[in-house]
């Protein structure tokens, strides 16, 4: 993980050093950048909320699901988040907000209905330690430097169509020149820069994503019930009709068990790991608990 | 948690804080008897998550065998149940009603747990009060913070008397390290006793 992280901020390096070089001010790349930077940061969890249509229940409505949040938040030694449900049928349950105190755990009524307390347990310490983690935090900075390339490449398509025909009339005044190259080399970085960095990220969400089962296992002492709930989950989630998924689609980075059909071609880019390879890095932990932990 | 840890997403579940922050209830229960006329309902109770290994239910046992001697000295009774979240309890009863037995008898349990090198699966411990009209009083103690909180179910599904609770965070500060933030006072509905 160290690694990922650590290509991650070369890579975005290179970026912020190829934009100063083409001649943007230091200060509009800052400004630009922090204000993107605090939208993400602060609104995309609220939009995440209402765009998937789930609603903060109370400990009335949903006596189960709380009580199982907080008896994993005395475990956790974690304030307590808000606790959401969305009502589709489609299993499975996901993490918002950017610090522990802002944080939202959201499950599906389809995974309420489908799974045991225990395998609830496990899925709900799953979305806990994202929490703990504050992955929608480090998510949020790792990509942000991804979207601030995507924005470049957009805009300087926008722009490359106009500049054509303007260029040309410049180009008799020195300096023409050396900008237009410096605008081309800025688009062919940030274009490397998003390649890259989408591979690095994808990467980097799969450590999140085993993190998040292992401490999930820790957290309930039931690895096996974490393994089992999955098992479940993605048994249904490959038999549901794809018009659910795609209006799920944007969420998936959050959800338990990507919400998407699997195909193996993309499994490089796949935001979590393969289910097989969760499943073994949990009977491993299981392993660990009844033989050697103590 | 340090900065490393939650960059690379590593954390170990935090054990029991330390046992004389338990102690505090019995200092505190002449308080409550006294001046606020809350007496014990003779009942307390200690929650924990049990693992499915054959080390850790042989300490249960062993522990067990322990408490339920020590208790049946001061005249006390253990029971164990679990609930529908598999969670375990252990429940201390004690016919003269005697707080610091009760006490002492729970620090017997988790102390025992955390000896078998499971103190991370310590939760809490729940010590039953009645005040003056009779009305069930709660005192849960939270052993990851070390801290106490009141809780006080009220009637109707899920509801409790924040009011009442608040209360007795004012007449008890003094006496009993009360949890801090009003966000970490959860509620443990459906108690075995």
């Amino acid at each position: 993980m160290v690694l990922t992280m650590f290509l991650l901020g070369l890579v975005y390096a290179v970026l912020i050093g190829a934009l100063i070089g083409a001649g943007a001010s230091g200060v509009t790349i800052v400004v630009v950048a922090l204000a993107l930077f605090g939208f993400q940061l602060f609104a995309s969890d609220k939009i995440a909320l209402s765009t998937m249509g789930a609603r903060v229940v109370s400990p009335q409505e949903a006596p189960e699901l709380h009580a199982i949040v907080e008896r994993l938040c005395v475990q956790a030694d974690l304030p307590k988040p808000r606790v959401a449900i969305m009502n589709t049928n489609m299993p499975n349950a996901f993490a918002t907000g950017r610090s522990q105190k802002a944080a939202t755990v959201c499950a599906t009524t389809g995974l309420l209905a489908m799974l045991e307390p225990a395998e609830l347990e496990g899925v709900i310490g799953h979305e806990l330690t994202h929490v703990i983690n504050r992955d929608v935090m480090v998510m949020t900075i790792a990509s942000f430097f991804a979207m601030l390339a995507a924005v470049i490449i957009r805009f300087a398509f926008f722009f490359g169509m106009f500049g054509g025909g303007y260029g040309g009339g410049r180009g008799g005044r020195g300096g023409g020149q050396n900008e237009e190259e410096a605008v081309v080399l800025v688009i062919l970085v940030s274009v490397l820069v998003y390649a890259i960095s989408f591979v690095l990220l994808r990467t980097l969400s799969r450590y999140r994503e085993y993190a998040a089962d292992r401490g999930s296992a820790i957290l309930t002492g039931r690895p096996s019930a974490l393994a089992s709930a999955l098992i479940k989950i993605s048994g249904t989630i490959e038999r549901i009709p794809s018009q659910d998924l795609r209006q799920a689609e944007g969420m998936s980075a959050f959800f338990i068990v990507p919400a998407r059909a699997k195909n193996s071609m993309m499994n490089i880019f796949a935001d979590h790991p393969p289910l097989e390879k969760r499943l073994a890095a949990l009977s491993r932990l299981e392993a660990q608990l009844q033989g050697t932990s103590h | 948690m340090g900065l490393f840890d939650a960059l690379l997403g590593r954390r170990a579940v935090k054990g029991p804080a330390a046992s004389e922050r338990l102690f505090a209830l019995s200092t505190a229960y002449v308080t409550l008897q006294t001046e606020y006329s809350i007496s014990s309902a003779g009942v307390a109770g200690i929650v924990f998550q049990p693992l499915a290994t054959a080390d850790f239910q042989a300490m249960v046992k062993d522990m067990v065998e322990v408490v339920k001697a020590t208790a049946s000295e001061m005249g006390a009774s253990v029971e164990s149940k679990d609930d529908d979240y598999g969670f375990r309890w252990l429940i201390v009863r004690d016919p003269q009603a005697a707080v610091e037995d009760l006490v002492v008898t729970i620090n017997g349990v988790s102390s025992g747990v955390e000896d078998g090198g499971y103190g991370e699966r310590l939760l809490c411990a729940v010590f039953a009060f009645k005040d003056s009209q009779g009305q069930p009083v709660n005192f849960i103690y939270n052993y990851k913070r070390g801290t106490w909180y009141p809780f006080v179910p009220a009637d109707g599904a899920q509801k409790r008397s924040t009011e009442r609770e608040l209360q007795l965070k004012a007449q008890l500060a003094d006496e009993l390290p009360i949890e801090p933030e009003l966000e970490r006072w959860f509620p443990l509905w459906g108690i075995p006793f």
